[in-house]
């Protein structure tokens, strides 16, 4: 914990990347499909002197330079505000590992913006070759971007040999992780597919021409079916290639159940509606058919992106930066020397408010039990924040502690501290078992009671009845 | 409280040398500048003039507002370059300071979307020479201009801040919540927050001033006559002259009235480690009179325009690489840049730069593509 830990309401720091992500991804990948899209078809049209198609494609690319260009890359560089706000070790541990990959994909998205405002500025003024050529360039230098891109969030979730065989740690095997192909394969399925799907919405809506709208609805449906396939083949590799750990909460999660079950559903729905609607039947092609499209599509890439988020747990890199901060090899050492100690932001919270227990410049773990019982507090409060807000908030709000403990009385709540890694979703206790105690003080004040009104006979039998009783 | 107890000093080997990273940092915020200052401070010139202007201003105003768009979108893509190399070198500075104030930071984003569709607003909505527009749009344009200079003030809080380390122990007290930063900062009480903020101003006025010739002598083509040229250079003059007083109270205030002793005694001495200091003090602060005499006395041609365009990135240029000593010395008790150790990636930094020569490449061909064309910015979007 190098870093000031930012406190975000009900909410949680690392949900706010959450949101960010999803909204953005689901521009940035038809800001890659639509590239294609546009070039093939603009391609298309000029070979088969379609002006009416011409007509509509321009006005199409106007629609996607607003969307993409503004709202994606913005949302894109908010991703970046946002990781390094929530995020800050995992953040900088990217940005060494891949400065140059993040530099060389900023060249390719400088050549994409250009290649973007010159295919629609120019639109009519260049030669009809010269015009196409610029739309390649685009589409070729958006699917670099997301390559590599690709390649960073790939790392994240399973860095392969580069997160325990310190030998491996360079450039080359970072890029090249175990997720990287699958997870490539998937996304450019997914450009495919969404970006058809946008295509869909805007012609069903601004293609006034019926002759239009059905050239657009089967035409484009091959993109997408192809998209699915790709996503379908990547995704059975992505899976392959999880630690199994990611495989386990997968399976054992229920919040992860239900978002991979509206991810499958999903997905399926868009692939039937796909088939039966503009592949067979191009007519079909209302707005509200491609509104509905639309959505089921929108749904399967957020539960997607979100499934791809949480079954890091409690990793943000797997294997290599734990989510409260702290890096796996440092969890000894804390454990040890105190987890308020280890921390530069805690320590001098510490150092400020409490100068009694310090010793030579260091927390003394052992005078932390001697505190009063509200300074005891204050820093269980503390050890809240930097070791479990990433995760949870306090009493109400994401997966809040105070309701998940339930009532839970003190002994077990210590002990669940204790053995906080039971739950594999969860780090191990970095902290000394004098933390612990304070740890225990703040939760037994936030720790809701049991809900009322279940039927008495049910509470289980045993020591812990009675403790259940005095809670209330 | 020791301001030094919050930085931690330990780090991993940075992956480039550490020369590198000021060259691209520094060579990075100078080409963000150009683009940024024209919206800065050009954004509200231009709305302005489109408003209230006679032909002529009217004309330079819709073109630069149909420029914008562009302006823009290479602007923010410019600005990747020198944060991404902060963040490798400054990056125990960096995410410190810009988490106190989190919310603020992340504003820039929440500010800077509206900001930039306001931008499209207006400019695809203002045909060539065309007095009226629709409200909204107008509006939306004006929007645009105050969330811009409420970014660039948003920015200033987070560099300030971080350059200033013994400003945090004040800030985290009154915006935690035990220990943790509750996000709500923002460094309004360092002397060189304001000073900071109206240097750029003064700056970006030169940079928009300069702008205006370069256009009208190479981007224009036949759609302007020869008193379009001429109102130009009287237009030039005046906002040239008073971005150049601008810049030169601000550069006051901020060099006399709010620089440390300390800091000011290091940049006014003559060689320290080597670099005379002083050079780096002095430079910046007349640069700008370089563009501005040749604007005034150089004589109306196309060369003399090239010139004060050239001038004036160079008068940004010196001014990041002055700002960039600043920064380093102000860090310094708590975080030398210089001293981390480094480990360099010498395949993929190669990589990086042949990618960027073969980028290069792609954009000139597509540039030499558009010269053949009508230069001028098109008006018929759809
Ligand atoms: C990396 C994320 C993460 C961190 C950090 C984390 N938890 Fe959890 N925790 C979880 C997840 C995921 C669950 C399962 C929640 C669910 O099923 O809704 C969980 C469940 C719990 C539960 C209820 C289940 C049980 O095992 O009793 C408690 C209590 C809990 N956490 C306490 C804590 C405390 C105290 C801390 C800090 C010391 C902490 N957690 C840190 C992710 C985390």
């Amino acid at each position: 914990m190098h870093y000031p830990w930012w406190y975000v309401p009900q909410l949680t720091a690392p949900m706010l990347i959450a949101v960010i992500a999803v909204v953005h991804v689901l521009v940035s990948h038809y800001a890659v499909g639509g590239g294609l899209f546009l070039a093939v078809e603009v391609g298309h049209a000029y070979r088969t002197r379609d002006r009416e198609y011409l007509a509509y494609l321009r006005g199409h690319a106007a629609f996607f330079v607003l969307l993409t260009v503004v709202f994606g890359a913005i949302t894109g560089v908010g991703i970046w505000w946002i990781i390094g706000l929530s995020s800050p070790l995992a953040t900088e541990v990217l940005i060494r590992t891949f400065v140059f990959g993040w530099a060389t994909e900023w060249v390719s998205f400088f050549v994409e913006l250009l290649a973007a405002f010159i295919f629609l500025y120019y639109w009519g003024r260049l030669p009809e070759k010269k015009h196409l050529a610029i739309g390649w360039i685009y589409a070729v230098a958006a699917w670099i971007s997301l390559v590599l891109i690709t390649g960073i969030t790939a790392f994240m979730l399973n860095p392969g040999r580069w997160a325990i065989d310190p030998a491996a740690r360079n450039f080359w095997t970072a890029l090249f992780n175990p997720q990287f192909v699958p997870q490539t394969v998937v996304r450019t399925g997914g450009a495919l597919l969404l970006s058809s799907l946008y295509v869909y919405l805007h012609a069903s809506i601004f293609a006034r021409d019926g002759r239009i709208r059905n050239v657009i609805a089967s035409r484009s449906a091959r993109p997408a079916l192809l998209g699915a396939i790709l996503i379908t083949a990547g995704g059975l590799a992505w899976y392959a290639f999880l630690p199994d750990s990611a495989k386990a909460t997968l399976a054992s999660s229920a919040v992860m159940n239900v978002f991979a079950g509206v991810l499958i559903a999903s997905t399926l729905v868009v692939f039937a509606m796909l088939y039966l609607g503009p592949y067979r039947n191009p007519g079909w092609l209302s707005p509200g058919f491609a509104g509905l499209l639309f959505l089921f599509g929108i749904a399967a890439f957020g539960a997607g992106e979100f499934v791809r988020e949480a079954i890091r747990k409690p990793f943000v890199i797997y294997n290599v930066v734990l989510s409260n901060q702290v890096l796996p090899e440092q969890v000894p050492q804390l454990r040890a020397g105190g987890y308020l100690n280890d921390g530069v932001w805690t320590r001098a919270f510490v150092a400020e408010h409490y100068s009694d227990v310090m010793a030579d410049g260091r927390i003394d773990n052992k005078r932390l039990l001697d505190l009063p019982y509200k300074d005891r507090l204050v820093l269980g409060k503390v050890l809240f924040l930097h070791h479990c807000n990433d995760c949870h908030a306090a009493k109400r709000g994401y997966s809040a502690v105070g309701l998940l403990l339930q009532g839970r009385p003190r002994e077990q709540t210590r002990e669940t501290i204790e053995r906080l890694d039971d739950n594999y979703s969860m780090p191990p206790w970095c902290g000394t078992s004098e933390e612990a105690e304070l740890l225990t003080d703040y939760l037994m004040t936030i720790n809701q009671p049991r809900p009322a009104g279940i039927h008495p006979l049910m509470k289980s039998g045993g020591e812990s009845v009675d403790e259940y009783g005095e809670m209330e | 409280m020791d301001p030094a107890m919050l930085v931690e000093r330990a780090a991993a080997g940075t992956p480039a040398p550490i020369w590198f990273v000021q060259l691209f940092k520094v060579l990075g915020f100078t080409l963000h500048a150009v683009p940024m200052n024209l919206w800065y401070a050009g954004l509200p010139v231009a709305l302005w003039l489109h408003l209230r202007g006679g032909e002529h201003g009217r004309r330079f105003g819709g073109r630069l507002l149909r420029q914008m768009p562009v302006i823009v979108a290479v602007g923010v893509n410019l600005g990747i370059v020198p944060l991404l190399f902060m963040q490798l070198a400054y990056y125990k500075v960096f995410y410190p300071a810009t988490i106190l104030m989190a919310w603020s930071w992340l504003a820039i984003i929440a500010l800077l979307i509206p900001a930039y569709y306001g931008v499209y607003a207006y400019a695809w909505g203002c045909k060539n020479d065309e007095k009226e527009m629709p409200f909204w749009r107008v509006a939306a344009g004006w929007c645009a201009a105050v969330f811009f200079l409420a970014i660039g003030f948003l920015f200033v809080n987070g560099f300030s801040l971080m350059d200033h380390v013994d400003r945090w122990p004040e800030l985290w007290r009154d915006h935690s919540m035990a220990g943790a930063a509750l996000g709500t900062a923002l460094n309004l009480g360092d002397a060189t927050l304001w000073p900071r903020w109206l240097l750029m101003l003064g700056l970006a006025l030169q940079t928009t001033a300069a702008w205006l010739l370069f256009d009208a002598e190479w981007l224009t083509g036949n759609s302007v006559g020869e008193d379009y040229r001429r109102w130009a250079w009287g237009f030039a003059k005046k906002l040239y002259t008073v971005g150049l007083l601008w810049f030169a109270a601000a550069g006051s205030w901020y060099v006399f009235g709010s620089w440390s002793a300390e800091l000011r005694d290091s940049m006014f001495s003559w060689p320290l480690m080597g670099w005379p200091l002083v050079a780096l003090t002095v430079l910046p602060a007349l640069s700008p009179g370089l563009p501005w005499l040749l604007i005034l006395f150089g004589g109306r041609t196309r060369a003399i325009a090239a010139l004060v365009a050239l001038g004036q990135f160079g008068v940004l240029g010196v001014n990041a690489v002055s700002r960039q000593v600043v920064q380093n010395l102000n860090l310094k008790p708590y975080w030398d840049v210089y001293s981390q150790p480094v480990d360099v990636q010498w395949g993929p930094l190669a990589m990086f730069l042949v990618v960027l020569v073969i980028g290069l490449g792609v954009v000139g061909w597509m540039i030499a593509q558009i010269r053949k064309c009508d230069f001028a910015p098109p008006s018929n979007v759809p």
